[in-house]
């Protein structure tokens, strides 16, 4: 009872203090703040469709492009709002149309064929602006980045929510057990083909919204860079190293390697990239439960 | 549909083939035998590709020479990854439950490491040599000698890895652990021998692939990644795990691969292999060749 | 109307037919006992009733609903469950996580979680692992996991519950516990149950029938003491089991 309130004190002040950010931060420092939530609302996602089924994705890049393109093509035609929405539902509504196919592969097919239908589609997008005879789109007049600041902070919480919610949830129970054995999951009663694809599709939303966020912040659109597979790779670093069981996860994964970025990618790239590298396969070799699933277990031993 | 008929393409498609075939092989042999997926395949070739260009470059050496060596350093690389690492993977029950998704994360770390790693070492900067540059005249086909040294070699030595799994004695163990791995080690068959052995040679012919075509394409630190997506997309086409069904694949996609672009553009290229990739998994969820997975 | 119906049902595997124009009924609260050597086609026979399989042809029949063809999930939300002869926990859950998994999504559909806590809990009461509760799967000897595969088909209430070789590779004491268990199943829920064993002395004992296949046919059906002393079950399971 008394770890609750603390961390409900704690979760209270973190949030206080996210609400706060802009009017305390440097504009650089905004813009850090801004990445840091966008990689904890993907990397999110990708633990309520991933974490929980074990259907590792190595494509959400597409959703999160797909968001981008919609967000660049629509800009100033709509309000911000209902665009913003529309990115959400454009990488929702990829997902369900994929989903059954695709979710009908499994292991290591189903890897691979995610990324391939990422690249597939990265190329489709850049084929079409090719045919448009557009080369990158600018966008004028976006929202300054406080209010982006904003947007990207509640989708971080819902994200999270999301995460926190499904995991407790009777999906959850569902989701994680076809992740163990889905023939002895579907033997128990469990609706496996619908469950995957509704967590696939649910976990598509929030990357498009994110995507759609992230080209106004950018204000540029360039497929090769949206749709760039280093992001889905990165979302699932982050996952394995905050640990893709549980919300605090993908916090602790973004907030760590956001860091590490900070501190090393502007001075030494490379050197950035190889200890990303050594830590992605430590984490896997040594923590593969990541920091949150290590600190859990140290807790209750503490307790215990 | 002259142009289609013309052994130019033919002859591109078949270069092309024995490239993936190569990679494919290594790929193959090592997900075949321990079911782990070496997405630094592309990566290994990038090595290879190296250690040709630094071989002509300082030494003079060619690469018909020099792919010896790519072979020798990628081999041993994948030794050192099997003891210091893969072996753990393979015996530790919790890592090895989800040993498919487990080891495309670490290969995944490898991949970031050694594209980075090349980059400190080497810069990115594109590097390529002129090596065996002679035009041949095959009909009304004109072709450099570097691209049939790289079919011939890269033929060669796949025929030589398929007939020696298919022949030999190690190579019977090792198709027997494909098959079956608990059968296989109730007959006595050592694993941990086979495995190294499936290390150092899918290792090998990735260095071996990267050498020869280094001597036709540029080589750079990220240069990798294309040839990894190429060659899973060539064993998921075969059915993961067969050796003879790569090839089939290799074939396969090369053919798409050029004879596509010839009747569109190379702008659809990526959307061609990644578009019959995605079709076929849709449509035969377990390969064109495989067999129906459980 | 019998409870369970299986008609001319046929399993081909590319070439190999594993199950061949097999029929059979049962009735409620019956204990049928599926016996054959190795391959004989019972582990199928399972396969198809649960819905893990479709049939090449022939139906199945549960109060004279047709259950053939619908896939595992609604098989069992019409009250099959069953358990596999290599067991399939789901190692990094808790033993209670494993059987909420049965009672959340079964034919009980319990949809509280709380409540499905409570009757999940009585289960595992039940079947002996209530101390064991908050273990991972993965955690438990292979007798528990076998008492773990009973509780996660219990939690889904099934009306026909398929148990194959539950009693395999547990000690005499074990084998002996769980017999009991099967038979308290049966009393305290009119459960009709379907056992494959390969303790013959266990299924003489536990079954009120038995039916005997071989290569995928049904050579026999009656009751323990005539199926032990009939020749074509003694030349066909016994003889085969003494080449092996």
């Amino acid at each position: 009872m008394k770890t609750r309130i603390f961390s409900l004190a704690g979760i209270a002040v973190l949030l206080a203090l996210c609400i706060a950010a802009p009017q305390m931060l440097d504009a650089y420092s905004l813009g850090v703040a801004l990445q840091l939530l966008s990689w904890i609302a993907l990397t999110q996602s990708w633990v309520t469709f991933s974490g929980l089924t074990g259907y590792v994705s190595l494509g959400h890049a597409v959703f999160y492009g797909l968001g981008a393109y919609v967000m660049a093509l629509l800009w100033q035609s709509a309000p911000l709002w209902e665009i913003l929405l529309g990115s959400g539902f454009a990488g929702a509504l990829l997902a369900l149309v994929i989903g059954y196919p695709a979710l009908r592969v499994s292991g290591p097919y189903f890897v691979i064929l995610t990324l391939g239908l990422s690249e597939f589609f990265k190329y489709i997008v850049i084929a079409v602006e090719a045919g448009l005879e557009s080369s990158g789109r600018l966008i004028f007049g976006a929202p300054d980045p406080e209010t982006l600041y904003y947007i990207m902070l509640l989708l971080a919480v819902v994200a999270t929510l999301l995460t926190w919610g499904l995991a407790r949830s009777r999906w959850g129970a569902g989701l994680r057990a076809i992740r163990e054995d889905e023939t002895a999951a579907e033997t128990l009663g469990v609706p496996v083909t619908f469950l995957k694809i509704a967590a696939f599709v649910i976990s598509a939303f929030i990357p498009g919204v994110v995507g759609a966020v992230w080209v106004l912040r950018t204000t540029y659109f360039e497929p090769m860079q949206l749709f760039s597979p280093t992001t889905s790779f990165t979302i699932v670093t982050m996952a394995i190293i905050g640990g893709s069981d549980r919300a605090p996860g993908p916090i602790f994964g973004a907030a760590f390697i956001v860091l590490l970025s900070e501190l090393l990618w502007a001075r030494a790239p490379h050197v950035y990239l190889v200890i990303l590298g050594v830590l992605l396969v430590s984490f896997v070799l040594f923590v593969p439960k990541g920091i949150s699933g290590q600190l859990a277990w140290l807790m209750r031993r503490r307790r215990a | 549909m002259d142009q289609l008929a013309s052994t130019q393409l033919l002859l591109s498609a078949l270069v092309l083939a024995s490239i993936y075939a190569l990679v494919a092989l290594g790929l193959n042999l090592i997900y075949g035998t321990m079911r782990l997926l070496n997405v630094a395949h592309g990566e290994l070739m990038m090595l290879g590709g190296y250690t040709s260009f630094w071989a002509f470059e300082l030494l003079g050496v060619g690469t018909l020479w020099s792919m010896f060596g790519a072979i020798a350093l990628t081999a041993a690389l994948g030794a050192l990854c099997y003891v210091t690492v893969f072996r753990y993977v393979v015996r530790n029950r919790e890592l090895a439950a989800r040993l498919e998704s487990n080891s495309l994360l670490i290969f995944f770390g490898f991949s970031i490491i050694i594209q980075n790693g090349l980059s400190i070492a080497f810069s990115a900067d594109q590097r390529s040599y002129t090596y065996l540059n002679g035009i041949f005249a095959l009909g009304d086909a004109r072709v450099e000698l570097n691209r049939l040294a790289v079919l011939g070699v890269g033929a060669a030595a796949t025929a030589a890895c398929v007939l020696f799994f298919r022949f030999s004695r190690l190579g019977l163990a090792t198709r027997a652990l494909i098959q079956q791995r608990d059968a296989a080690s109730l007959v006595g068959i050592n694993a941990d021998r086979i495995q190294l052995l499936v290390f150092c040679v899918g290792f090998g012919m990735a260095g071996l692939a990267g050498s020869l075509v280094s001597m036709t394409e540029t080589v750079t630190p990220f240069g990798g990644f294309p040839y990894t997506i190429s060659a899973f997309i060539v064993i998921i086409l075969g059915g993961l795990g067969n050796l003879t069904g790569g090839i089939l694949g290799a074939v396969l996609l090369a053919t798409i691969e050029i004879y596509g672009v010839a009747l569109t553009s190379s702008a659809y290229r990526s959307i061609l292999v990644y578009g019959v990739f995605i079709a076929i998994l849709f449509l035969r969820p377990q390969g064109l060749l495989g067999r129906k997975m459980r | 109307m019998s409870f369970l119906r299986v008609e001319n049902l046929t399993r081909r595997f590319g070439g190999i037919v594993a199950l061949h124009d097999v029929s059979f009924s049962m009735e409620k609260g019956e204990i049928l006992g599926l016996m054959g050597a190795n391959g004989a086609g019972k582990t199928t026979l399972f396969s198809l009733i649960a819905g893990n399989l479709p049939p090449s042809s022939g139906h199945i029949l549960l109060e004279d609903e047709k259950i053939d063809g619908r896939g595992p999930h609604r098989v069992n939300r019409l009250g099959v469950a069953r358990t596999f002869q290599i067991v399939r926990p789901f190692a990094t859950m808790s033993v209670l996580d494993n059987v909420m998994v049965g009672a959340l999504y079964g034919r009980s559909r319990t949809l509280s979680q709380p409540k499905a806590r409570e009757k999940c809990r009585a289960i595992l009461d039940e079947v002996g692992l209530a101390d064991r509760a908050d273990l991972p799967a993965a955690a438990l000897t292979l007798a528990g996991r076998k008492r773990l595969e009973v509780a996660r088909a219990l939690a889904t209430e099934p009306r026909l519950l398929l148990l194959d070789e539950v009693l395999a590779g547990l000690n005499a004491s074990e084998a002996n516990d769980a017999l009991d268990l099967i038979r308290h199943l049966r009393d305290s829920r009119m459960l009709s149950i379907i056992v494959i064993e390969h303790v013959m002395k266990a299924l003489m004992r536990l079954s009120h029938r038995i039916l005997v296949l071989h290569d995928g046919r049904k050579i026999m059906e009656g009751a323990p003491a005539e199926v032990a002393n009939d020749p074509r079950v003694i030349k066909a399971y016994l003889g085969e089991t003494r080449d092996a």
